[in-house]
């Protein structure tokens, strides 16, 4: 199976991710992969993805068009509106694409990120074990950089078989957090204030990271200077010099020297990154056995 | 201390700030994990004065790779480095545009600068911040000044920085708060080359100037 897709309509920072490049923290480059891991998966079961890769697209949407060929495509994430030729399908959601369908997805409801996935394998050249972009690095997907109106993708080999997949129930509630490295620089008074309070997501927010607002002034007036620098995981909570909280995401720079007051649990960073700008978010603290517990008892 | 970071992840760290000493524990730990493998941890990523050890959270007890992870300490030996470089950089000029004012600074006049900043071999402290972006100290006391108070948006690759009694070379275009004192051709990152990096931290490092 064979196919050619033009992208005609990208969205800023849409790019093509896998599993991501696990392991190369010590050459100073983040994993990278999905911002949401679970919806990409789920696209990839929805597709009968044969291939790790697919592309990962931001609130804005994306369109494209089958140049040749004849694919299956698999959709989820957030919620969008997806169409083919204009006819509105289900989302989350799949169809079969001939030579000349028009896919688009369209802005939705929720959240900020969605996933495309495929049957036949995405022909790009894997980098470092991954065809995951980088932007920041400026590696994988295409010349490392974002998807742009133009772009082809070719497709070839074997496809999948396409699976049911459940539809997720919706988490709610606080955002759960590990304390962090340097928690313990931040007074109890602080620590209990950072667990009560509501903080605000805006719109400074990429792969790289997510900078919250504190609205209710929980880091104020704190002056923590910079120390030295640790290695960074997605999910750290750092907190800048000027009291800024922001959260580190998926490409994230590998070592910081800001203080971090905690890390999001494995379990809660993909709904964490689909909070829209403007969304409260609170977080929780659990041991990190709840933290395990919690991946655990969820479907792989 | 060994401190969890985040529920896939523990962090052993040897020093609150960045000493010799510490960094000196990182690299023997990393290469006794290296040589000797703890089953259960998929990554050892060496820091300044941490060593990061990330475990896969669906079937590892952390607990019990601490444990593990305590005893090497106790039988951690120093390493000796692995291999030494010679780096030839362009200071000052275009290249350096900050080499006057760290002289001065200094009290001294740029050739005298130059001289002492290369008349020791320095260490590769560890690979971070960006690709193949390599720590490398420590100069004596006289030689250390902290970072500018402006951060530059780029500086390109091959930057030679200076900042903290380090010396750090940038392989990729990247935003700094040090000190751009030179340039230097080589370059740390090559993405289709496996391992990406030529430098591991350990090794040896000679600055000089270029001919």
């Amino acid at each position: 199976m064979t196919a050619r897709l033009r992208v005609e309509r990208a969205g800023p920072l849409c790019t093509i991710q896998d599993t991501g490049r696990p392991g190369l923290l010590t050459h100073g480059i983040s994993a990278s992969g999905p911002m949401d891991r679970g919806a990409f998966d789920r696209a990839g079961r929805r597709a009968g993805a044969a291939g790790a890769a697919g592309i990962e697209f931001t609130a804005a949407g994306i369109g494209l068009r089958v140049v040749d060929g004849r694919l299956a495509a698999g959709w989820d994430g957030a919620r969008f509106e997806a169409t083919v030729n204009g006819r509105a399908l289900d989302w989350p959601g799949g169809a079969v694409l001939a030579a000349g369908d028009r896919l688009d997805i369209l802005p939705g409801r929720q959240g900020n990120y969605g996933y495309l996935r495929f049957g036949a394998t995405l022909e790009l050249p894997a980098v470092l074990g991954s065809r995951a972009t980088s932007t920041r690095a400026g590696l994988g997907g295409l010349d490392g950089r974002s998807l742009r109106a133009g772009d082809e993708l070719r497709l070839s080999g074997p496809e999948g078989t396409p699976e049911p997949v459940a539809s997720m129930a919706t988490e709610e509630g606080p955002i759960r957090f590990v304390w962090g490295l340097h928690a313990g620089l931040f007074s109890p008074t602080l620590r209990e204030h950072f667990v009560s309070a509501r903080f605000r997501v805006t719109a400074a927010m990429d792969r790289m990271g997510v900078r919250l607002a504190d609205d209710a002034g929980v880091f104020a007036g704190e002056s923590i200077l910079s120390l030295v620098s640790d290695p960074v995981l997605p999910g750290d909570i750092q907190i800048l010099g000027d009291g800024t909280p922001i959260v580190l995401m998926r490409d994230h720079q590998p070592t910081g020297g800001y203080p971090r007051i905690g890390t999001i649990v494995s379990a809660d960073i993909d709904r964490f990154a689909q909070l829209r700008p403007a969304s409260p978010v609170a977080f929780r603290p659990v041991t990190v056995e709840h933290a395990h517990r919690l991946l655990r008892s969820r479907p792989t | 201390m060994i401190v969890p970071l985040g529920d896939a992840a523990l962090l052993v760290r040897f020093a609150d700030s960045l000493s010799d000493e510490a960094n000196r524990r990182v690299l023997a730990l990393a290469a006794s994990l290296a040589a000797e493998p703890v089953p259960g941890v998929i990554e050892v990523v060496p820091s300044l004065v941490s060593v990061l050890l990330r475990y896969d959270p669906r079937h590892s007890d952390p607990g019990m790779l601490a444990g593990e992870i305590g005893l090497r300490l106790h039988a951690a030996a120093p390493v000796a480095p692995s291999s030494s470089r010679a780096i030839s950089v362009r200071f000052g000029g275009a290249a350096g545009p900050d080499l006057a004012e760290v002289a001065e600074r200094l009290g001294l006049d740029e050739a005298e600068f130059v001289r002492r900043h290369n008349a020791t071999p320095l260490r590769v402290l560890t690979t971070g911040f960006a690709p193949g972006f390599v720590y490398c100290g420590f100069h004596p006391p006289e030689l250390v000044l902290p970072r500018r108070d402006s951060v530059r948006q780029a500086v390109p690759a091959g930057s030679v920085l200076f900042a903290a009694g380090q010396t750090a070379i940038a392989a990729t275009e990247i935003p700094t708060g040090w000190h751009l004192i030179g340039r230097t051709g080589f370059r740390n990152f090559a993405p289709h080359r496996t391992p990406p990096t030529h430098l591991a931290p350990g090794d040896t490092i000679r600055f000089e100037v270029e001919p």
